[in-house]
């Protein structure tokens, strides 16, 4: 995280507002029970919403706590398993060569 | 290990076999195969008026041609798209031999499927780019990207699985994605159904939670619109967390 001299929210303020209002929407409600089988749970949004603001208007450090806090606990759902595969380096060598034929054919 | 260097070379040259089956138009060393005449009476045109509409206008594609260039493999429309006449009733695939993408043209219906479709080949690309993907020699790793196409292209959406006549509501996009898995893997390896299932069982925790490029299931196009905002932003989210 970086300090409170060069911070900002992770996201523009509009953006938690536009996940909440998606999270809370009828057609969200419908996707979400359609893989997961439940209904979705959107306080944190909401959450972070307010946090947001409240940095934006207040410079509050608690604010600021509380919005890394949550996005670190986002972040952290999303690589609890482990891959399958092993990821690169860099990208694969032949990615951007000819095709064998245009090759044969220059 | 010669021994086992010559046997999964085989099983390698045996899959291209079945591969070239579905995609006869594909040599073993790859390439398109289609020359000038063919392209004017078949149906080559309208693939390549409607691949140009997804790749300028699809915010799902969008995402992750940026996702990929981001990584390395920029894409090109000449060079990695190919359009082709396909067996059976395959819409697409992921050659990894040639780096390529192929349509089947003759089985790809409208602009909501092209849509579908190159997404669908893309997310195999895209893994291509960012992981040693064994696609001829693991079939766990075939399994893996089949689940993640499946589940982030959008074939497994409410409205598409009510068109093939396959009713269910709770939890049923995970049912979907098991069973397109299951039939992709099926479409280009020559292997039995058990084998199949048993490998997308063993990975689907995993590769059905592995959401990247997108971060999240896009349902629909403003899923896939706010998932390439968060791309685009990613460098303000990481260094502010």
């Amino acid at each position: 995280m970086a300090d409170a001299g060069g911070w900002r929210p992770p996201r523009p303020c509009e953006a938690y507002r536009a996940e909440w209002t998606l999270c809370r929407s009828a057609g969200h409600l419908l996707h979400h029970y359609y893989v997961h089988g439940e209904r979705p749970a959107c306080e944190q949004w909401r959450r972070d919403l307010a946090s947001c603001r409240e940095w934006e208007e207040r410079r509050s450090a608690e604010a600021q706590r509380s919005l890394c806090e949550s996005e670190r606990a986002r972040v952290q759902a999303t690589r609890k398993h482990a891959l399958v595969w092993t990821l690169r380096q860099s990208p694969p060598a032949d990615w951007h060569l000819p095709l064998p034929q245009e090759e044969k054919d220059q | 290990m010669a021994g086992a260097a010559g046997a999964q070379q085989q099983q390698q040259q045996q899959q291209q076999r079945v591969a070239c089956q579905v995609f006869p138009e594909r040599r073993a060393q790859g390439g398109s195969g289609q020359g000038l005449l063919s392209s004017v009476f078949s149906n080559d045109q309208g693939c390549q008026r409607l691949l140009l509409k997804t790749l300028e206008t699809n915010p799902y594609v969008k995402l992750l041609l940026d996702a990929m260039k981001h990584s390395g493999c920029a894409v090109n429309k000449e060079r990695h798209f190919s359009c082709e006449d396909c067996n059976g009733n395959v819409s697409g695939g992921f050659d990894a031999s040639t780096s390529q993408i192929v349509l089947c043209q003759n089985n790809i219906r409208n602009q909501a499927h092209m849509n579908r479709v190159v997404t669908h080949e893309l997310v195999h690309a895209f893994d291509h780019c960012r992981a040693h993907v064994n696609w001829f020699t693991d079939v766990r790793h075939l399994a893996c990207s089949e689940v993640r196409a499946a589940n982030l292209s959008g074939d497994c959406s409410l409205v598409n699985e009510i068109f093939r006549l396959h009713f269910g509501l709770k939890r049923h996009h995970q049912t979907c994605v098991r069973d397109r898995a299951i039939l992709s893997i099926l479409a280009v390896r020559n292997i039995s159904k058990e084998v199949a299932q048993k490998a997308v069982d063993e990975v689907f925790e995993s590769c059905f939670n592995d959401q990247e490029p997108f971060g999240r299931i896009p349902h629909n196009k403003t899923y896939a619109r706010y998932a390439h905002r968060d791309f685009q932003n990613r460098d303000r989210y990481y260094s502010n967390i």
